[in-house]
């Protein structure tokens, strides 16, 4: 990375007044985003809560089973015709 | 603000968030324009300033004053979100008033002539990081040796001997190019 210096004249004004800056001082939304912050940090992992982890099991479980059935039905399905083709002895 | 006073509104804050809000009102403005100096764009310099006393607001509970300014800690995170967002750029511009610059053409001792102080320029540009960091906090920002010592992470006495070789360092190089 290269760094440029570059030096404002003597007695040019300021670029940002005390004013200007002072637009940008918001104590208020500080302090939000501090407290969601902290909600954050201290926010417990889904795998650490019991009930959420049954939760989550449940609904993995269940998504399993019934991609399960719908393959099976589909194999079931597709073996059903030639069967029938099948010419008799 | 007082160092007394400093430190009252510092136990305060950290016994409880919500009075963080003089030490905000206090260090804002110059946390706010050494950002911009860095960055040189004022809504950015907003951001990185409102996440500097937010990062500051979270560590608050382990700080420890040592006797040092509370101000340079603030110095210190600054300069790590800087760094941060200096880290995607290929070059950086750093704006420097007439008089921070004639502290370091003092100090360096070049006589008060364009060609030499544009010589020094380029010097300070071709330095590396670590020391141009040196010379920014010390003659720019104008902090103390303890300041930029507490901001780099290194002792006062550290600190003064780092500028002190880097300010021969200059000199040499200009010697050397006369």
């Amino acid at each position: 990375m290269k760094k440029n210096y570059r030096i404002t004249p003597e007695g040019a004004p300021e670029r940002l007044t005390d004013a200007e800056i002072a637009q940008h001082r918001d104590p208020q939304k500080l302090l939000y985003n501090y407290q969601r912050a902290r909600m954050l940090l201290h926010r417990r992992p889904l795998y650490k809560d019991p009930k959420a982890f049954l939760a989550l099991l449940l609904i993995v479980l269940i998504t399993i089973l019934v991609v399960e059935a719908r393959e099976r039905k589909r194999n079931e399905a597709r073996q059903a015709p030639s069967r029938i083709e099948q010419p008799a002895p | 603000m007082d160092a007394q006073l400093e430190q009252q509104a510092i136990v305060a804050a950290q016994a409880d968030p919500a009075r963080f809000a003089p030490l905000y009102e206090h260090y804002f403005t110059i946390i706010f324009r050494f950002i911009h100096r860095r960055t040189g764009h004022r809504e950015l310099t907003a951001d990185l300033t409102q996440q500097v006393f937010l990062k500051a607001m979270l560590a608050l509970p382990r700080y420890t004053s040592r006797g040092l300014p509370f101000r340079a800690w603030l110095y210190r995170i600054a300069l790590n979100e800087v760094r941060m967002y200096w880290r995607k750029k290929k070059e950086v511009n750093m704006e420097i008033s007439a008089i921070e610059w004639r502290g370091l053409v003092q100090e360096v001792g070049v006589e008060g002539h364009g060609d030499e102080e544009q010589r020094l320029l380029r010097i300070l540009s071709r330095l590396g990081e670590d020391r141009q960091r040196l010379i920014e906090l010390r003659y720019f920002d104008g902090l103390s040796f303890a300041e930029v010592g507490q901001v780099l992470g290194i002792g006062e006495d550290a600190a003064k001997m780092r500028t002190h070789r880097v300010l021969k360092a200059m000199r040499d190089q200009l010697g050397a190019k006369a």
